[in-house]
């Protein structure tokens, strides 16, 4: 019951000489938001590609409910809905006729289902119009709903915000959200913004240059920090960050107008409290920072920009 | 899963609401007019008169005469020019100019099957690389569908597409035909002249026969711009490549026609008239060796096409 949705054993890709992807492994689940993070050019993409068939693996195996896509390519694929890269189409035909065209290649797609999937998107009124008439925001939603058509348990979507206004990205993140946790399908959204993952994503796996650099869960994230930056608000500043830096020989006190600020771990904070009491300083809030995934990211990768 | 019906009906719905099809039919339609046209207000030929039959025995002797200083293939042209008008003598067949219904179907329909040929060659071509330019493969092979399937599913429709066009074609000839110069010629006799004899054959029929030996050139260029197509991924290469070769290929036979090899090379198989009417391109040719050639060309065309469209990266 507890198999893996997808499955990634010791995935590489290389091409030519060069090795674009290395030894990535990793499981998704069932009802779950998986965030794919990294920068342009990291290799989220190339992942996909070889995770929907697309593209060959150099080495390792990628399963999808058990079906290794390699040898048992059909039987793996039907699990799967996905978007690679932009969600291109044929611009000449209707966006009904490009559902057509793919609910035909699957068996049990209904004509009802068609129309029930264009409805989920909010596409009812202009599914019959060429695609060549849609704005990017119209094709986002189309290639969303041909990834939908025959209830796929997988939903890959990669760089799915790409493009969208805010109202449209808002829009994307409750599709998805509501995807994972009504119907129980795992998803697997590819981005290099963070400030998206924070806010869709259950785990986020985070992949530089080809490479793995972590898999935790959003919460994980932002709190598993040893050093977190917090404020006591006290009455004396300045006299408080002498007796912290005398007492307990922290550096990097910041001393603003009604706090000090510290980068300390938790189970300094008692002892922080302490000093300060014993200092007859007065103490009246004690708040932790929470660093942001951004600012986590850039820990993590070591001051990479990500776009 | 799902069959192979469904992707062939996928593939006609992306090739007939193309503009680019829409037009090769109107073009087709255009020429066809064109060259009625032509023949009807452009031409004078001299009428039959009632007076044909002293004419064609006229001409019988001027032939029996020119013949005599000839010898070998060179005499058959008027072999069977004399043996046809004794059959229409004999048979009371009145003659037929180029302004006959049955005549310009059959002189249209065989000149315009190059078209069809180079139609169907931007048809396939177009059907496999623009599907990698647009990056609508990527949709496309992320289903319970076998590359080699879809890639099946590409070329047949694209000969289905030739058949379509082809009969197009025959109808809308000899529409104009009738139109232009008159349904009554239906009548005319269609002689044919094998082994010394003279026989009559249903048009139709006939026609037909035409159109299955000229669909060998077709089918081996399709097949060639199917591979070039999905080797390359590129269409303007696909059509660039065949359509030299389709239009070059006898200029180029032309300039290697001095070496024995040469009976080797595509081209000079993919004409199997010079069997049945005509004299082959090189001594000790056959009408087998000729299949054989074409088969073992059409076989490399299929694997190589195969293989790069089922085993290669998708990385458009
Ligand atoms: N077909 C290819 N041949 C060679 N290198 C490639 C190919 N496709 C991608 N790459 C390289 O692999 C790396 C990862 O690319 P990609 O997966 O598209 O990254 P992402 O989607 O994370 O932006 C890049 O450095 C890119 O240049
Ligand atoms: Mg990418």
């Amino acid at each position: 019951m507890n198999q893996p949705a997808v499955k990634l054993e010791h995935v590489t890709k290389q091409i030519g000489r060069k090795t674009i992807i290395k030894d990535l492994t990793f499981d998704i689940y069932s009802g779950e938001v998986f965030g794919f993070l990294g920068p342009n050019g990291a290799g989220k993409t190339t992942t996909i590609r070889m995770i929907v068939g697309l593209m060959k693996i150099s080495q390792g195996n990628i399963f999808i409910h058990g079906k290794s896509i390699k040898t048992e390519f059909k039987q793996a694929i039907k699990h799967i809905g996905a978007i690679v890269e932009n969600p291109e189409m044929y611009k000449y035909l209707s966006g009904y006729n490009n559902l057509v065209h793919y609910a035909r290649m699957i068996n049990g797609v209904s004509k009802e289902r068609i129309d029930e999937v264009v409805k989920l998107v909010g596409l009812s009124d202009r599914i019959h119009d060429k695609v060549k008439r849609y704005s990017l925001g119209m094709r986002q939603r189309l290639g969303l709903a041909q990834a939908l058509l025959h209830s796929p348990d997988v939903l890959i979507l990669d760089e799915p915000t790409n493009g969208l206004d805010p109202a449209g990205i808002r829009e994307m993140r409750q599709h998805i959200r509501k995807l994972a946790q009504e119907e129980g399908i795992a998803v697997i959204v590819s981005s290099h913004l963070l400030s998206e993952m924070e806010l869709m994503c259950d785990r986020i796996g985070i992949i530089q240059k080809g490479k793995l650099i972590g898999v935790q869960t959003v919460n994980e994230f932002i709190h598993s920090d040893t050093n977190q930056q917090v404020q006591f608000y006290v009455d004396k500043p300045k006299k408080s960050s002498q007796v912290i830096i005398d007492s307990l020989s922290l550096s990097n006190v910041i001393q603003g107008d009604t706090y000090i600020e510290l980068s300390i771990i938790k189970e300094q904070i008692p002892l922080v409290c302490e000093a300060l009491i014993k200092a007859d300083i007065k103490l009246y809030n004690i708040k932790t920072l929470e660093k942001t995934l951004e600012e986590k990211f850039l820990e993590v990768t070591g001051g990479v920009s990500v776009g | 899963m799902a069959n192979f019906f469904n992707l062939i009906q996928n593939e006609n719905m992306k090739i007939y609401r193309k503009s680019a099809t829409k037009i090769m039919f109107i073009i087709l339609f255009a020429l066809i007019l064109t060259a009625g046209l032509i023949i009807k207000f452009g031409t004078h030929e001299k009428a039959i008169s009632d007076n044909w039959k002293q004419e064609l025995i006229a001409q019988n002797k001027q032939d029996q005469k020119v013949m005599a200083k000839m010898s070998g293939n060179a005499k058959n042209y008027y072999q069977e020019r004399i043996a046809k008008n004794d059959y229409r003598i004999e048979h009371d067949l009145k003659p037929t100019t180029g302004k006959n219904i049955w005549n310009f179907t059959d002189d249209a329909t065989n000149n315009l099957m190059t078209v069809i040929i180079l139609f169907t060659i931007i048809v396939v071509s177009t059907s496999i690389s623009s599907e990698f330019s647009w990056g609508t493969i990527k949709l496309l092979l992320i289903r319970p569908v076998s590359r080699t399937s879809v890639l099946l599913s590409k070329y047949i429709s694209a000969l289905i597409y030739a058949v379509v066009m082809i009969l197009f074609m025959f109808v809308v000839s000899w529409l104009i035909g009738g139109i232009l110069f008159g349904f009554g010629g239906l009548s005319a006799a269609n002689l044919q002249y094998v082994d010394g004899h003279v026989f009559e054959t249903n048009w139709v029929v006939y026609e037909l026969k035409q159109y299955g030996l000229l669909s060998i050139t077709l089918v081996m260029m399709v097949t060639l711009a199917a591979m070039i197509a999905s080797i390359f991924r590129n269409s303007a290469l696909a059509i660039g490549i065949s359509i030299f070769l389709t239009m070059g290929g006898s200029i180029i036979v032309e300039i290697l026609s001095r070496f024995d090899w040469v009976k080797y090379i595509l081209f000079v198989n993919m004409d199997l008239h010079q069997y049945i009417n005509g004299t082959p391109f090189q001594k000790g040719m056959t009408m087998g060796f000729s299949l054989s050639v074409l088969a073992v060309y059409f076989i490399i065309f299929v694997i190589l096409g195969w293989l790069f469209f089922t085993k290669r990266d998708v990385a458009a």
